[in-house]
């Protein structure tokens, strides 16, 4: 290496440091910059299509659920964590009886909410602190998965525009 | 342990003084494998004499698994093979069971799946970046990293609801339309984004202990890096165009204008470079995506039960974060496939790991082994 | 006006008054050095705390997080906590460690860097202990350190642990001689080794050394920052390579004294900076309209230079072992000697044979 070379290496060097160094310090001194949310205390609505956990919908004026046990939400889920029975009733039509979905396999997919044609499974997105204590408490039934739809949809915008998407142009 | 592994090792190299070998164990539990990679060291004081990689830690029999469901129940699982860069592989699926079952899908869906396959790209290069920078020991480009891919996978939560494993991209289309804030959320994310690039650049590219730390560290000849299945930036670290967005394109990459990013070098630093400007590349992919992307419908026509016809095979190919994303599916005339092989970029990464170490200090290890941006569930399936 | 020395001289008379009504006056140049030692201890515990917050604040605010906010007022007590946390977990041993030297090695890192501390001038004669080998004092004081690690590292039965302490034996062993030959232009011009004697040079002077010495300088924080083990030159305790390194062993208390060290060693390190380059606890010339006491003035240089100490160790990669030795034979021992040639020269042309 030359005798040049050697000094201009070793003064580059320290000017690429300093450059390095005024970046860190910018975040520094800017205090605006910080990105924390620090959670408990600040909780962050998490957007209208959030899988975030799965309820059965109950339809309040009918006081039932709307499931049908058709079990298209069981063939559709890929680690079978849905096991559902349903009874014919006295009207002719078939009503879910029992409903067990096992949360510790789940995988949120969204597989089950996608195959329901009866409007019986939803993703919930204001639910999502998911953590329990014991692991039997993963395996909740229709009991903890019930979920009465609110009279107005949550966020009025969301579903007019999900409804307007397709017709939306690119830009 | 130890017996065992000693009964492996020949003990007394031959090291001038007569000296043992150390042999360490990097992992399956240490700080700098990704995951859980262990690494079987044999050591001549810092100088590494060979590198053992020992797989199997976090093996799930995806492959196998696959065989027992859908196909639409595969996505799911492909999420899983590479959980940094699942939109990636979900493409990967998607199209080889696409061309299996001869479905098209539309050209709403092609452009959302770039956008969103692209800004995937984008995310994974940002955790690498900083966990690459973490290796070598600089630790505050990993939170700048995962600052910016919050943000991308904000963007990704805001339209198909999941920050890790999308399950978004469906054989025949996507999941669901954007929505329609999507586009101008993305724009300003991109013209966020890109000063940062330089901003990183700023803080490793020229620093004088980066160089120091990755030029000339762990080279990969070409014609040894083409012998042992290295692919994607790795491999054009070394020189070779080998980008499969180019050399065989499939969506609608043929129509993008976009630089191949190659490096001759062949080291750490190159590859490092060559993702660096893969970063503002695939900026401009987006940027051109959002442009083109028409209304359309988002889906194609499809059966409700997809079956593959009796004797159909396909090995379909994308450019993943990580390079070749390949997918060998062979059907079987039911609903699910006969056979499934993932062909996955880090596995054959990983192979030059022991040729490119030999005689370099225990801290090249691991800055090799960051520079293959390698994923241990993609090693393992 | 309140100045480090008025502090000194009262609490002396005061302890004078105490011995003479206890009748020990003669005992009083036994006890006194005990009671400033422990004084020192007490302020640097808890100047080493504040240094813990500082940089875990100074880290996150420069990745843009927060840092620690929930203990006591702007997190400030976090280290409290930690320490309570540090002190009364479950002490984790190896089975197959050497006992003696296990125990004795944090020990050793923890008092061979605070006896460092005993001679650094706070204020005019407010020092522990003014020794006129003060530079050589804190040199070779500060050099024990390697043993406690090698010790840690050999005793820990661990192979990360044992390759932390050869790295960090090499490490100190080579970074030593720039560290001294950094310091010796500042002795060559005053002639004196005594830390107090500098800092009175630098105030007859009326300049500090950085400005002729910046070359001394940026060697001497370099070396220091090896010294201290602090990145970028923690190689004995690299996370990604090593695990902890030498510490990787150590849990509780024990790994609370290695902690505490480095954290005093880089206490140590910036403040004979301070005290050697930037003029110790004269005020800063275009602010010395504040009329602030010199031990305030100290301190504001000290947390200065200890900022850019943790600026280094947040933006800069870590360098590997070959490299850092390379880096210090062939990049900062040739400057410092070069420094040397160049300020004896420039002296002697300026004062002339003898001057000084």
């Amino acid at each position: 290496m030359g005798f040049f070379k050697y000094f201009k290496n070793v003064f580059s060097g320290l000017w690429n440091l300093l450059v390095g160094l005024s970046v860190t310090s910018k975040y520094f001194l800017n205090f605006k910059a910080v990105t924390t949310q620090q959670y408990p205390e600040e909780r962050l609505p998490l957007p209208a299509r959030s899988r975030s956990m799965i309820k059965l919908i109950y339809d309040d004026e009918k006081d039932q659920f709307n499931c049908v046990a058709c079990l298209m939400c069981a063939k559709a889920c890929p680690n079978s964590c849905i096991k559902l029975e349903g009874v014919r009733q006295a009207d002719g039509k078939r009503r879910m009886t029992t409903f067990k979905l096992d949360f510790s396999t789940c995988i949120f997919c969204g597989y089950c909410v996608e195959a329901c044609g009866f409007d019986a499974l939803t993703f919930v997105s204001e639910e999502y602190e998911n953590s329990v204590y014991k692991r039997g408490s993963l395996l909740q039934d229709e009991n903890a998965m019930k979920w009465i739809r609110p009279a107005q949809p949550a966020s009025p915008e969301a579903a007019t525009t999900e409804a307007a998407a397709p017709a939306v142009a690119g830009a | 342990m130890t017996d065992l592994l000693l009964s492996q090792v020949k003990v007394g190299g031959e090291s001038q003084f007569g000296t043992d070998e150390y042999v360490v164990n990097l992992g399956p539990q240490h700080p700098a494998t990704h995951g859980v990679l262990r690494l079987i060291v044999k050591l001549d004081g810092e100088t590494v004499k060979e590198t053992m990689p020992v797989l199997g830690y976090l093996h799930r029999s995806i492959e196998k698994i696959c065989e027992n469901r859908t196909y639409p129940q595969c996505i799911t699982y492909t999420d899983r093979i590479d959980y940094v860069s699942a939109m990636s592989v979900n493409l990967a699926f998607a199209l080889a069971t696409e061309k299996l079952m001869n479905i098209e899908a539309p050209a709403r869906a092609q452009w959302l799946r770039m956008i969103f396959v692209e800004l995937q790209r984008l995310a994974s290069h940002l955790l690498w970046m900083g966990a690459f920078a973490g290796d070598i020991g600089a630790l505050t480009p990993f939170l700048y990293g995962l600052r910016e891919r919050e943000r991308i996978l904000d963007l990704f939560e805001m339209t198909c609801g999941q920050r890790l494993t999308y399950n978004y991209i469906r054989i025949g289309g996507v999941m669901i339309d954007i929505l329609p804030e999507f586009v101008p959320k993305c724009r300003a994310f991109l013209d966020y984004f890109e000063p940062k690039v330089d901003e990183y650049e700023d803080l490793l590219t020229y620093n004088p202990i980066f160089l120091e730390r990755t030029k000339g560290v762990g080279i990969i000849a070409p014609e040894v890096g083409i012998n042992a299945g290295v692919c994607g930036p790795s491999l054009r670290g070394s020189g070779i165009a080998c980008d499969v967005r180019k050399q065989q394109p499939y969506l609608y990459y043929d129509q993008m204008k976009f630089n191949e990013c190659i490096e001759t070098a062949g080291d750490c630093w190159s590859r490092y470079k060559v993702r660096m400007n893969e970063m503002r590349e695939s900026v401009s992919i987006i940027r051109q995506c959002l442009e083109r992307l028409e209304p359309g419908s988002f889906e194609a026509k499809m059966p409700p039960v997809l079956k593959a016809p009796v004797g159909s095979e396909i090995y379909s190919r994308i450019e993943s974060s990580r390079g070749e994303m390949g997918v060998y599916l062979v059907g079987d005339g039911t609903a699910k496939p006969w056979k499934s092989k993932y062909r996955c970029a880090s596995f054959s990464n990983l192979y030059v790991l022991d040729q490119l170490t030999k005689g370099w200090k225990v801290a090249d290890i691991m800055a090799v082994l960051g520079s293959l941006d390698m994923i241990v569930p993609e090693v393992d399936r | 006006m309140l100045t480090g020395e008025n502090i000194v001289q009262s609490v002396a008379g005061l302890l004078n008054w105490v011995y003479s009504q206890l009748g020990i006056s003669a005992l009083a140049g036994f006890i006194n050095p005990i009671i400033s030692s422990v004084v020192m201890f007490g302020f640097i515990s808890v100047f080493v705390m504040f240094l813990v917050w500082m940089e875990r604040k100074v880290s996150a605010h420069m990745q843009s997080r927060i840092g620690p906010n929930r203990v006591g007022p702007f997190g400030l007590l976090q280290t409290v906590a930690d320490a309570i946390k540090l002190t009364t977990k479950e002490d984790v041993k190896p089975v197959n460690r050497d006992k003696i030297p296990y125990y004795i090695a944090p020990i050793i890192a923890f008092v061979a860097t605070f006896m460092g501390m005993v001679v650094i001038p706070f204020d005019k004669g407010m020092v522990v202990q003014d020794l006129n080998v003060g530079i050589l004092y804190i040199i070779a004081i500060t050099g024990f350190t390697v043993i406690a690690i090698l010790t840690a590292g050999w005793s820990s039965n661990n192979k990360f642990a044992l390759l932390g302490g050869f790295r960090s034996a090499a490490q100190i062993i080579s970074y030593e001689v720039p560290l001294v030959l950094s310091v010796v232009p500042i002795i060559m011009i005053t002639g004196t080794l005594s830390l107090t004697g500098i800092v009175e040079y630098q105030e007859k002077a009326g300049y500090w050394f950085i400005f002729p010495q910046i070359v001394a300088f940026l060697i001497f924080i370099t070396s220091a920052t090896a010294e201290a083990n602090r990145a970028p030159f923690d190689i004995p305790e690299a996370e990604s390579e090593l695990i902890g390194g030498f510490h990787t062993e150590y849990s509780g208390v024990k790994f609370a004294m290695f902690f505490l060290g480095e954290y005093i060693a880089v206490v140590v390190s910036s403040a004979v900076a301070v005290t050697l380059f930037l003029g110790g606890w004269l005020p800063v010339a275009f602010l010395g309209f504040l009329h602030l006491p010199g031990f305030i003035w100290f301190m504001i240089k000290l947390v200065s230079v200890i900022y850019v100490v943790m600026a280094f160790r947040w933006t800069f990669p870590r360098l590997r072992v070959d490299q850092l030795m390379d880096f210090g034979w062939k990049v900062l021992i040739p400057f410092s000697i070069l420094n040397i040639l160049v300020t004896a020269a420039v002296w002697l042309f300026l004062y002339g044979k003898g001057a000084q």
